[in-house]
């Protein structure tokens, strides 16, 4: 045991100690330390002279009187620039703190505008990409809009925008060859139902694109030989024809049989003319005066089946019979019934027709 | 925060102040040796030009605060006692403090001894060779290491015993010791 305290005590000589605080250096010079506290201080003092000088210093009795008030103020003076130092820094980091909410905000609403002027350029364009389909069906709807409110709300239902987009270019055909089952109605139906069938023609001519379009369709169809081409597209028309006509009066029904023959002698008729270089022009004309026949303008077919009805010919004979329907159509049954009866001096293809359009005035 | 400060050891708080800038830890520091600080430069107050103690102790502070940045600091009782030194000998501002040999012997052996705390063999190698070491110093230093770390004597007893004053006698404890420290740091180099 004696050997361990030894030890302990030799290894003393190099032990740390703390400086003297507030507190002991006066006890010490008062010598109101004890002993092993004492001792402690007088090892450090062997090594520290910061302390042994301050002792040596205080012995004196001048300077033991300013020492208190000195270190009061001094501690003082170094309490209050920590505490300026450490609010400075505490407003420091607030001010950064804040600076780097603001910079964040800034950054976010930065990339939200970015992210919605992006969203907006990307809806533009595809509204642009979606808008030449739409203005067309806004452009069709417009056209159904404009026509005569007679329209029964069955047939709007039946022609909506979709169909005439999707079948955009390939309905544009039986409308041009659309005359066939218009005229048809006209040799049987008496006066009543007339402007009915006449109407539903123009709203179907109406969702289809306007005249100058349709003449451009057909001068394109002029190009290859003209008998083959619209047989064909008469064929191919009459089923959706039919079924357009069956939710309408019931008189309609009636006149169903008689559309089928008349496709069937205007193919002879069409056949014939074949090899006229002539019937191009007068098959042109003709099909512009359906078209504004169907659309409602008798004024206008009138004086163009007047025009047509000057030529010899199939389209003379059939411009005719037309100008006839028409002027039924007016109520001008006068003129109606010397028409027919010109069809009937022809004597062409539709003197059937014609006479019984005439026995039915 | 001050009061957690205040616990921390000089060596913490002048890493502190160093590394994270902290200016706490800088104050806690003054604040810690302050008293030493007025006490040792109470002979020098009033004694010429710029010596009141409104400026002494501020220009101080500051001298103190701004070779905190730069200098090594191994033990902040002799760099704040040299800064006091320089400052009242009004040398040139900028020489750095440099702790002497004898300090870094010491400082070294003071680790030695921290390091063996726990350790009852280490203590016992080393005290073995303090004990050599002590056998080897003149007949007087170690009589008076002897007395006063073993014996427990205090300086006034010591010095009564030589009839030296208690200024020498501390002067030739401090001595024995650095030639004690030296032959000890020679021991391990060989």
């Amino acid at each position: 045991m004696s050997n361990l305290e030894n030890n302990e005590k030799i290894l003393k000589i190099f032990s740390n100690i703390r400086c003297l605080n507030r507190d002991q250096l006066p006890r010490y010079l008062d010598g109101r330390l004890t002993d092993v506290e004492k001792h402690l201080v007088e090892q450090h003092l062997v090594d520290c002279d910061l302390c042994f000088d301050a002792l040596q210093v205080l012995q004196q009795q001048q300077y033991r009187e300013k020492y208190q008030p000195l270190c009061n103020s001094m501690q003082q003076y170094i309490r209050n620039s920590i505490k300026s130092v450490s609010h400075a820094h505490k407003a420091e980091r607030y001010q950064r703190q804040e600076q780097k909410k603001e910079s964040f905000l800034i950054y976010f609403w930065v990339v939200a505008a970015i992210a919605a002027g992006a969203g907006i350029i990307y809806l533009v364009q595809q509204q642009g990409k979606f808008k030449p389909p739409v203005t067309k069906a806004l452009a069709s709807n417009t056209e159904i809009a404009a026509t005569p409110i007679d329209n029964p709300p069955v047939q709007e239902a039946v022609i909506t925008p979709v169909r005439a987009e999707a079948t955009d270019t390939v309905t544009r055909r039986p409308i041009a060859v659309a005359p066939a089952p218009v005229a048809v109605p006209a040799n049987t139906a008496p006066a009543e139902p007339e402007p009915k069938p006449v109407t539903k023609d123009t709203v179907k001519a109406t969702v289809k694109p306007p005249v100058t379009t349709l003449v451009n369709k057909d001068s394109v169809k002029k190009q290859p030989p003209p008998a083959p081409k619209p047989a064909e597209e008469k064929e191919a028309v009459k089923p959706p024809v039919e079924h357009k006509d069956t939710p309408s009066i019931a008189k309609k029904a009636e006149e169903k049989p008689t559309p089928k023959p008349v496709p069937k002698e205007k193919k002879e008729e069409e056949h014939k003319p074949a090899p006229e270089p002539s019937g191009g022009t007068d098959e042109f004309l003709y099909k512009a005066a359906m078209v504004y026949h169907q659309q409602g303008d008798l004024n206008e077919a009138i004086s163009r089946y007047k025009h047509l009805s000057s030529s010899a010919g199939k389209y003379g004979e059939l411009s005719r019979y037309q100008l006839a329907v028409c002027y039924r159509s007016k109520g001008q049954t006068g003129k109606a019934r010397r028409m027919f009866k010109e069809v009937v001096r022809m004597n062409g293809s539709m003197k059937t027709k014609a006479q019984a359009a005439l026995d039915n005035l | 925060m001050l009061q957690q400060l205040t616990n921390l050891s000089d060596k913490e708080l002048i890493s502190r102040a160093r590394k994270l800038k902290d200016q706490e830890a800088e104050g806690i520091l003054m604040e810690r040796y302050s008293h030493l600080m007025v006490a040792v430069c109470l002979p020098y107050l009033n004694s010429g030009p710029a010596t009141a103690p409104e400026e002494v102790y501020p220009s101080l502070l500051q001298r103190l605060s701004e070779s905190l940045k730069t200098q090594t600091i191994p033990k902040a009782n002799e760099w704040i006692h040299y800064t006091i030194r320089a400052a009242q000998a009004r040398t040139a501002n900028n020489s750095p403090f440099f702790p002497s040999t004898e300090s870094r012997e010491l400082q070294q052996l003071e680790n030695n001894v921290e390091k063996a705390a726990t350790n009852l063999k280490e203590q016992q190698l080393l005290a073995g060779r303090f004990t050599r070491a002590l056998d080897k110093l003149t007949a007087e230093d170690s009589h008076f290491l002897r007395e006063f770390y073993v014996n427990n004597k205090s300086f006034a007893e010591l010095a009564e015993t030589r009839k030296y004053s208690v200024v020498k006698t501390r002067q030739i404890l401090q001595q024995a010791k650095q030639k004690m420290a030296s032959l000890l740091m020679n021991e391990t180099y060989e």
